[in-house]
């Protein structure tokens, strides 16, 4: 048999030429959008390049990453980053499940469900944070009325203004957003259980509960997953939010990493500086990660 | 599935709960789009408007190009959501059924791409847009869009592919099919509730994203949406009632896409899974 | 016959190249120049016309503007990108009297002096103020647009009913807005707003008590020469005026258009604003203090003199313009004292020649003006640094959590001065 041809090759290409293929438009994509600016980012991160200097640019080697294990701002806003991840991702992850699953209900009419479920989404993120800010407000917030008529209390929370409920109040909003987002990837992946499991289950005499523990959760585990891995890489990000809400206040009690990068870089415009927090927070991001990427690439 | 939720008051309320959650901050720009700016101040504060009035639609309208603005969005996000779909699709399949030497590598990458602030690449991404004359146009959003999702989206298809068996594809592959042929007849149609969930992100990410429509399209012909609603505010003014009724141009849309689309998610061509 | 044809060929060769030199110049003479104006509280309607008036004068040249620049912030954040990527596509950015020097640091803004002269000479029309503002390392890096300075506001026609005049310090103020407020009875009614929302403002909220003082907060060097007891005590004074109710407890919530608003609805008897307030309170149809409103002076401290927090815009030629004669030239035009009389006039925006303020026609459309002209000349600049947005920061977000009491005053002074040290020295 006479060796294959190109076009032999292309029509039914073997695994590694199949895979090239695949890859190719991501890849290329990638090359052409960020591996330049990252590239540039890392770079930008050993030397001294502060705008207000005149632009002048100094090779400072690792200097700048010592600055930054030197730097209270820096661990404080790592603080709250890490605390709002260790708060919102289980909490979106919670009630983003509970949201699927009502969804998933046999209601007679869906819709109102389901948009209900999808419509956080729908607001634009830097608007969300500036109703729910409103919602806090004080004196024309939604919350502060509702406990007015409940309970009277003498004088009005000033919710915003005090660093630990302020805290909350963008954690809640946090979760308000994201958890029809957990609930958007959770629900599909309810929709792919079959529902013989359930029926064989029922005919083995299982409770609900174990229904749960040992059908639902198991099958949904690669779903979870994804929605782990985002909504983590996410909220390391935290931005829109708490900047829109409260600004990083009172004094710097919210301030999250990635407000320090953007107030270091356009504010201060120290480019370099900047950037080093940029890579620091990449490596926390991986490093987060990490243990998920693993479990989806194990299950093959 | 039989559960607590059986008892359908139970049921209800749990439904009211989750209405109540998801549609109340829109019910209030709603009613803040009728209000008059003045009414804003008033102690106690007001929830239906002392006198509804349209005024604020219409000066949304002609204060700036709003109608221009929600069709660029439209137009962004669509096509970004088309082609990144496309791109991820493929990625996504190679990854989960190719048995390629360095798959974990490759999707850590693809991952990684996301972990980096978008702030930090702003300047880079700019100059690439103007080196290719991009700028002001709707490429110049939709390709860095593509990025933007690709993590997500690969991940999603990855995690929905590998949970699908097979057998399916080998034995339409025995019947004739090539890898391609299997993956378009065989494996999308039954990951279609992950194909439409991993659109549906796509198409919320594009729409939202502010800075780089801020930095690459500031020509208002090209302008998106989120950019368009910042621009109301002045230095010293934020008139919320206008801001209010141009939030509720810039849902509408969406939650037309997400009720109509919610069907396929939910409701899906699979019928509620694979069967036997 | 060759000769013939070789010699018609040769004259329309040169007809040709004569007729393409000619286009091309004249295509050449035609400049577009693209503006960077800034959003509704900057009046984009009316810097057009004054477009217009110099495109009428020079027809070959063309201004665009290009919208995008509502807010500081929303500013920042574009020009930041656009200007680091060294871009050329704007020639001229209507910019934060704040912002010159830190621009002009960064390299983005092109010195004015070889095309409008000597800074001293240049500036001496203009307020007192622009000389430190605008002029950065001995070289013009922008010209005034419109001034601006903040305000004390009152109800007149409140202090008339009660008996109390226009307080000259800040105790008087205080004890002044607590009377009303007590006779008044009126739970809503606040005695004092000011801005302590961690917005620029807050900056000016931070100076204010203190210039009082007679303090500076930096020398004309730039160095700071912060008196730490007398930031306290201004801190302190607004924090004991909150105590005694006349500031409201959650003043650092409060932004600049929450406090027009307020005392629009008639729930303020004294406010601090910039200029542009004075028209809202005049003349919006939901003005309920229509023909009620006062103006004067800031008041002092205790043995000290009054001191405003000048604000305004500036126009700036981008150092990567590709038209920088002609958007010199343009510039010289928009900060002309014709053109601060037409927006002056038309638009009660602030002029910032000296001379415009005493003007008869300017008198006539805004007579507040001959008030206000004492105040603005009297007025200060925030500290012109060229990590200007490390300054505005810190000041602004210690003074906002002073404020909020998440930090004493004490605290938050040592707070700016540790972190400002390194920054202005």
């Amino acid at each position: 048999m006479a060796a294959p041809t190109t076009w032999d090759r292309l029509r039914d290409p073997s695994e590694k030429t199949l895979g090239f293929m695949l890859l190719a438009p991501a890849f290329l994509l990638l090359a052409l959008i960020v591996v330049y600016p990252i590239g540039k980012l890392i770079w930008n991160s050993f030397y001294d390049l502060r705008l207000s200097g005149g632009g002048g640019i100094k090779f400072v080697g690792v200097e700048n990453y010592v600055l930054v294990f030197k730097d209270p701002d820096f661990w404080n806003a790592a603080k709250n980053t890490v605390l709002i991840t260790l708060i919102t991702v289980p909490g979106a992850l919670v009630i983003g499940l509970g949201l699927a699953m009502l969804a998933n209900l046999p209601f007679k009419r869906k819709w109102p469900v389901r948009l209900a479920l999808l419509l956080p989404w729908a607001l634009p993120l830097a608007f969300a944070g500036l109703i729910f800010a409103w919602f806090f407000h004080t004196e024309y917030g939604v919350v502060n009325d509702v406990v007015r008529r409940v309970a009277a209390p003498p004088e009005p929370a000033m919710w915003l203004l005090r660093p630990n409920w302020a805290f909350a109040a963008i954690c809640l909003t946090i979760i308000w957003k994201t958890s029809s987002f957990m609930a958007l990837i959770l629900l599909a992946g309810l929709q792919m259980i079959p529902k013989s499991l359930y029926e064989a289950a029922e005919v083995d005499g299982a409770s609900k509960w174990q229904q749960f523990w040992q059908i639902t959760i198991p099958m949904l585990t690669p779903s979870i997953i994804v929605a782990l891995i985002f909504r983590t890489i996410t909220a390391l990000q935290t931005f829109d939010i708490p900047y829109t809400m409260t600004k990083g206040g009172p004094g710097n009690s919210t301030e999250t990493l990635a407000m320090l990068i953007h107030k270091t870089t356009i504010d201060y415009l120290d480019v370099g500086y900047g950037s080093t927090l940029a890579v620091c927070m990449f490596v926390l991001s991986m490093f987060v990660t990490a243990f998920y990427l693993k479990r989806i690439g194990r299950n093959a | 599935m039989k559960s607590i939720w059986d008892a359908k008051s139970l049921r209800l309320i749990a439904a009211g709960i989750v209405v109540i959650n998801g549609f109340f901050p829109a019910v209030w720009i709603l009613l803040t789009s009728l209000k008059t700016e003045s009414e804003l101040v008033s102690k106690p504060i007001t929830y239906w408007p002392h006198t509804p009035t349209l005024a604020n639609y219409v000066q949304a309208f002609t204060d700036q190009p709003l109608l221009k603005y929600l069709g660029n969005s439209l137009a962004v996000a669509l096509s970004a959501t088309v082609f990144s779909l496309l791109v991820s699709a493929l990625a996504a399949y190679a990854i989960a059924r190719l048995n390629l030497k360095r798959r974990q590598l490759i999707l850590t990458c693809i991952v990684a791409s996301s972990m980096f602030p978008l702030v930090t690449l702003l300047v880079p991404i700019f100059e690439t847009m103007r080196t290719l004359g991009l700028l002001n146009s709707y490429t110049a959003l939709v390709l860095p869009y593509i990025v933007l999702n690709l993590p997500v989206c690969t991940l999603v298809l990855v995690s929905f592919f590998q949970s699908i068996p097979k057998d399916l594809e080998n034995a339409a592959m025995i019947d004739g099919c090539t890898r391609m042929g299997a993956l378009v007849k065989v494996v999308i149609p039954l990951a279609a509730p992950g194909v439409f969930t991993a659109g549906i992100l796509a198409f919320v990410n594009s729409w939202d994203e502010f800075l780089l429509a801020l930095s690459l399209n500031s020509n208002p012909n090209f302008r998106t949406l989120p950019v368009g609603i910042t621009l109301y505010q002045g230095e010293f003014t934020f008139p919320w009632p206008i801001i209010s009724a141009a939030l509720i141009v810039a849902i509408v849309p969406i939650a037309v896409l997400i009720a109509i689309f919610q069907e396929r998610v939910v409701g899906g061509l699979t019928q509620g899974g694979l069967k036997g | 016959m060759i000769r013939r044809t070789s010699l018609t060929a040769l004259m329309s060769a040169v007809a040709l190249v004569a007729g393409l030199g000619a286009s091309a110049t004249a295509y050449a003479q035609q400049t577009t120049l693209r503006v960077f104006s800034g959003g509704a509280n900057q009046r984009p309607d009316l810097m057009r016309k004054l477009f217009d008036q110099y495109q009428a004068k020079n027809p070959n040249v063309k201004v665009e503007i290009e919208t995008g620049g509502a807010t500081s912030e929303l500013q920042r954040q574009y020009l930041s990108t656009v200007l680091n990527a060294k871009d050329s596509a704007i020639d001229i950015y209507l910019i934060d009297i704040v912002n010159p020097a830190q621009y002009y640091g960064a390299g983005w803004l092109e010195p004015l002096d070889a095309y409008l002269g000597k800074p001293a000479d240049v500036m001496k029309p203009y307020l007192p103020v622009y000389a430190s503002s605008n002029v950065v390392d001995g070289k013009i890096a922008a010209m005034p647009a419109f001034a601006d300075a903040m305000f004390m506001y009152y109800r007149k026609d409140l202090l008339d009913k009660h008996g109390v005049k226009e307080p000259k310090t800040w105790d008087e103020l205080s004890a002044a807005a607590a009377k009303i407020q007590k006779a008044e009875g009126n739970a809503n009614l606040q005695g004092l707003s000011i801005q302590g929302a961690p917005i620029e403002g807050a900056v000016c909220t931070f100076l204010l008590p203190y210039w009082g003082q007679g303090k500076d907060f930096n020398d004309a060097a730039g160095k700071m020469t912060l008196d730490k007891d007398a930031a306290t005590k201004g801190l302190a004074t607004w924090l004991s005026m909150v105590d005694a109710g006349v500031i409201k407890k959650n003043v650092a919530e409060v932004k600049t258009p929450d406090t027009v608003n307020e005392f629009k609805a008639g729930q303020v008897v004294f406010a601090i604003n910039w200029g542009f307030a004075w028209d809202r309170f005049k003349d919006d149809k939901d003005s309920t203090v229509q023909g009620k409103v006062g103006v004067m002076p800031l008041p002092a401290m205790a043995g000290g003199k009054s001191a405003t927090c000048v604000g305004g815009w500036q126009w700036a030629v981008s150092a990567f313009s590709k038209n920088k004669a002609a958007a010199a030239g343009l510039v010289k035009h928009l900060s002309s004292a014709e053109s601060s009389k037409f927006l002056a006039v038309e638009g009660s925006l602030l002029p910032v020649y000296q001379s415009v303020y005493t003007d008869a026609d300017v008198n006539k459309t805004a007579p507040w003006f001959k008030d206000a002209a004492n105040v603005v000349i009297a007025g200060k600049s925030r500290p012109m640094s060229k990590d200007y947005g490390q300054v505005s920061d810190v000041i602004r977000t210690t003074t906002s959590a002073v404020l909020a009491r998440t930090k004493t005053p004490a605290e938050g002074v040592t707070e700016i001065e540790s972190r400002l040290t390194r920054v202005m020295r």
